[in-house]
């Protein structure tokens, strides 16, 4: 037989036996069952990369910049761009936008406009922000050869960790590409001599009309500087490769362009060809456009295969400028040492090349002539090697550096078109990031920062019962008589009613933006809501995944408990 | 999107209701719209349990257990005692499982429903007796799996529609809420207590137990019921005004409401075809009463 022990009674009920009453009544509550030993899986905070974050190639914090312009921060939202992108009014005007590719929203409604909003905050910083001075404290020297978004980057995260920073530039103005390349229709200069600006009050010294090679040497600055980054870009046009080529009348459409954006006109005719499907072709067609003319682009793939940013194409599309795909050049015809007519030959599309993008087949016996006084040549640049010391390695056709800019000597960097071929101004800058990175490393021995989190948030892992569908907010703009004869901007911008708007359509993939759903649909009260954050009482948690699963985000992952 | 919800909790963790607990979550939801000046009176369901074995107590307010067919005249007696001691502030709310009200309950219920006594009637249906071992209950719907209703015999009556019964008393509110919506949740609490008379309040309320689902779609069944008409969200004041809370834009299938829990798992196309034309008239008829086209 069993007798009752009676040092087994919980202490309260016997303290309270004087007037415990007839009737069972509780007399505690449950905070003495630990329910957390019911647990199998355990859910943990657990922040994801957003796509777009990872898509970025400078891996811009996306997602937390949207964040900040839905809380109305704006000028917390530009320093945060700049902690990865020191342009963000550049990019956010030329950039060709993997984001916004990439983004879940776009298998929902329409991807956000994420280029929109970033030039938002660009602009908003260059006006608000406040400049940051001249910090050099490090008796380190760094010569940036080019001041292309590579070495405009590289400059600005050198000079704001205290280095010494001079930057050499071939032509007239800093800028590289951005400049020479870029019309002021999609990227005006002020904005360019703006973000300079910026660059020169942080303390990096300029010195233009240095050509490499001829005015400076690898060699001097090797001995004078702790470190080199060479950043020179793709620069040379490259030829048609067909008879005659070098007939008058026929124009490169990098020079074309230089010429435009240092204010000149440049002689041309009346009837041109525009050769290419690259943003050259695209920049050099449309600025002939504002100058009076109605060009043609000949291009020898199809629309699919365009290496232009996708838009820039629609938008050239949009101001009537004809593009004719599957066409090659083939002779130039001239009369009196000047082109009049361009032999051409139709194309079809074979296997895909090394590329990925199918190859153009000629159709024999399909050509034909097309009249014209000029021909710009926009297809592709190529990197010149020539001004480089013997010593550097390359690949026969551009410098060989690792994804630090690292290359086989010690103290010399390269990165940018220079390394990698010609490819975006994010690229570029991205480049321009990791060289600083790597640059700052090689002096301090300092580890360089791992790259984001590789657990990407897709779109199947989203809740989304939680989002509504909104349009995407229209992005303001010239039309297309208000672009004639003038190279006025034609993408207006977003004001902050419209950038608050479209920052509220982001989805903050993956990473907890505090919108209490654990926090709400917890049955066990085992969410502890502080005012900056959420924790798990693992006292109580039983494991349901509840809030794993109702988290719109994934910003909650269950784990298996370890057996114990 | 935010929920709005009171923050402050009138419950405490370490209640014993199974992970992913529909009910449990409920009364988390019901006692943050009533508040402290509450009294609770339960009778054998899953909440008997949930509340914690003696000497725990998992509410803040007061608990009255009490027998299985009593749960509204426990209510209306308590009422009547604190109105004798001049206590009119505090709100008396029977909360009772799909069986202490739809088979069991029903003839107190009704009673104190035509008295008019002024208390809340919560029914939070997990439509079976889940605490005693997943017994069909008049609110297990058509074709559903039970232990009483096996897969090869499963079970052949409709639900039992409680509202509507409840809405026939002319009471002055009536609702029906559930999980995946907090805030209409919340909201029908409130007015509910801002309301004299008898209200009367149907949670969905899923039991991943015995639906055999994972816990963790808790929320999301309860979506899916709403958005396939399965469980539309609606209220009516003095049987009479009909509010439909929410009107699905396009109505899923009823088989991606069926399709994650094992009680339906045998269902043939043809029974899935049956429950989709079920719901549809039931909701056609609910939009008539309502007069929404």
């Amino acid at each position: 037989m069993k007798w009752l022990d009676f040092e087994t009674i919980p202490k309260v009920i016997l303290e309270r036996e004087p007037d415990y009453p007839p009737w069972a009544v509780s007399l505690t509550n449950t905070l003495v069952n630990r329910t957390g030993s019911w647990r199998i899986f355990r859910p943990k905070y657990f922040d994801k990369t957003p796509p777009c974050n990872d898509a970025c190639p400078a891996h811009e914090k996306i997602q937390g910049y949207m964040e900040l312009v839905k809380q109305k921060k704006f000028l917390e939202g530009y320093e945060l761009i700049i902690e990865d992108n020191p342009f963000p009014s550049i990019t956010g005007r030329v950039c060709f936008h993997p984001c916004e590719a990439s983004c879940n929203r776009g298998e929902y409604d329409e991807s956000l406009g994420i280029h929109n909003v970033e030039r938002f905050l660009g602009d908003y910083g260059l006006k608000r922000a406040k400049a940051k001075k001249s910090a050099a404290h490090i008796s380190k020297q760094i010569a940036i050869i080019g001041s292309g978004p590579a070495g405009l980057t590289c400059a600005y995260y050198l000079a704001k960790s205290g280095y010494k920073v001079i930057v050499y530039e071939h032509f007239s103005l800093p800028g590289g590409m951005l400049r020479v390349g870029i019309p002021a229709y999609r990227l005006p200069k002020d904005i360019l001599n703006k973000e300079i600006r910026k660059l020169e009050v942080l303390g990096v010294k300029f010195k233009t009309n240095f050509t490499l090679g001829k005015d400076i040497f690898l060699d001097d600055l090797k001995q004078t500087n702790d470190a080199v980054f060479i950043a020179t870009g793709a620069h040379k046009s490259r030829n048609l490769g067909v008879p005659e080529e070098k007939t008058r009348g026929v124009y490169s459409g990098l020079e074309f362009l230089a010429q435009i954006n240092s204010g000149k006109r440049p002689r041309i005719g009346k009837e041109i060809l525009v050769i290419g499907g690259g943003n050259t072709a695209v920049d050099a067609a449309r600025s002939a456009l504002r100058l009076g003319i109605l060009p043609k682009i000949l291009y020898r793939r199809t629309r699919h295969e365009m290496p232009a940013v996708a838009e820039e194409v629609q938008e050239a599309e949009n101001e009537g400028i004809p593009i004719h795909f599957l066409v090659a050049p083939v002779k130039v015809i001239k009369s009196k040492g000047r082109i009049t007519r361009l032999e051409c030959q139709k194309m079809k599309l074979g296997k895909p090349d090394e590329s990925g993008r199918r190859r153009p087949v000629p159709i024999k016996g399909s050509n034909f002539r097309i009249k014209c006084d000029s021909v710009i040549c926009a297809i592709g640049e190529q990197i010149d090697l020539s001004v480089l010391t013997d010593d550097i390695a390359t690949t026969g056709w551009s410098i060989s550096a690792d994804d630090w800019g690292r290359t086989n000597l010690p103290n010399i960097f390269a990165g940018g078109d220079c390394v990698t071929g010609p490819k975006m101004v994010v690229d570029a800058i991205a480049a321009g990031k990791r060289t600083a990175l790597a640059i700052d490393s090689y002096f301090t021995s300092r580890e360089i920062k791992e790259e984001p989190n590789p657990e990407i948030t897709l779109f199947s892992n989203l809740n989304i019962g939680y989002f509504e569908l909104a349009q995407k907010v229209t992005m303001p703009g010239l039309n297309v008589k208000e672009r004639k004869r003038n190279f006025r901007e034609v993408h207006l911008g977003y004001n902050e009613l419209m950038v608050y708007k479209e920052a509220d359509r982001c989805f903050s993939c993956g990473v907890c933006n505090k919108c209490d759903n654990c926090f709400v649909f917890c049955p066990d009260l085992a969410v502890m809501k502080s005012d900056d954050k959420y924790d798990f009482d693992y006292d109580y948690c039983k494991g349901c995944g509840v809030c794993a699963y109702e988290c719109p985000r994934n910003a909650i992952s269950m784990e298996e408990e370890e057996a114990r | 999107m935010k929920f709005e919800i009171p923050q402050k909790e009138y419950m405490y963790p370490g209640h014993v209701a199974c992970p992913g607990c529909g009910g449990a979550y409920s009364m988390r939801m019901a006692l943050k719209a009533l508040g402290e000046r509450t009294i609770i009176v339960i009778p054998a369901c899953c909440w008997s349990i949930i509340d914690g074995p003696f000497p725990l107590h998992a509410c803040k307010p007061p608990v009255f257990h009490t027998a299985f067919e009593t749960a509204a005249i426990a209510a209306s007696g308590i009422k009547a005692g604190l109105d004798i001691q001049g206590k009119t502030d505090i709100t008396v709310m029977s909360w009772a499982g799909d069986g202490g009200t739809l088979d069991i309950g029903i003839q107190a219920l009704s009673g104190a429903a035509e008295r008019n006594d002024d208390f809340i009637y919560v029914c939070y249906d997990n439509e079976a007796y889940m605490n005693t071992g997943i017994q069909r209950s008049s609110a297990t719907p058509w074709g559903a799996w039970t232990t009483t209703t096996p897969a090869e015999t499963p079970k052949s009556e409709p639900k039992k529609n409680i509202t509507e019964i409840m809405i026939a008393h002319r009471i002055p509110y009536a609702a029906t809420t559930t999980l995946a919506y907090p805030d209409d949740m919340i909201r029908k609490f409130k007015k509910a207590k801002s309301i004299k008379g008898t209200k009367f309040i149907h949670i969905f309320a899923p039991c991943p137990t015995g639906w055999k689902m994972a816990p963790d779609l808790m929320v999301k069944i309860c979506r899916l019921a709403v958005d396939s008409n399965v469980f539309p969200l609606y209220e009516c004041e003095y049987g009479i005004h009909y509010t439909i809370n929410h009107i699905p834009k396009k109505p899923i299938p009823v088989e991606e409401y069926l399709k994650p829990q094992g009680r339906f798992s045998h269902l043939t196309k043809a029974m899935i075809e049956h429950i989709q034309k079920s719901v549809n008239f039931e909701w056609e008829l609910l939009k008539q009463r309502a007069g929404v086209s």
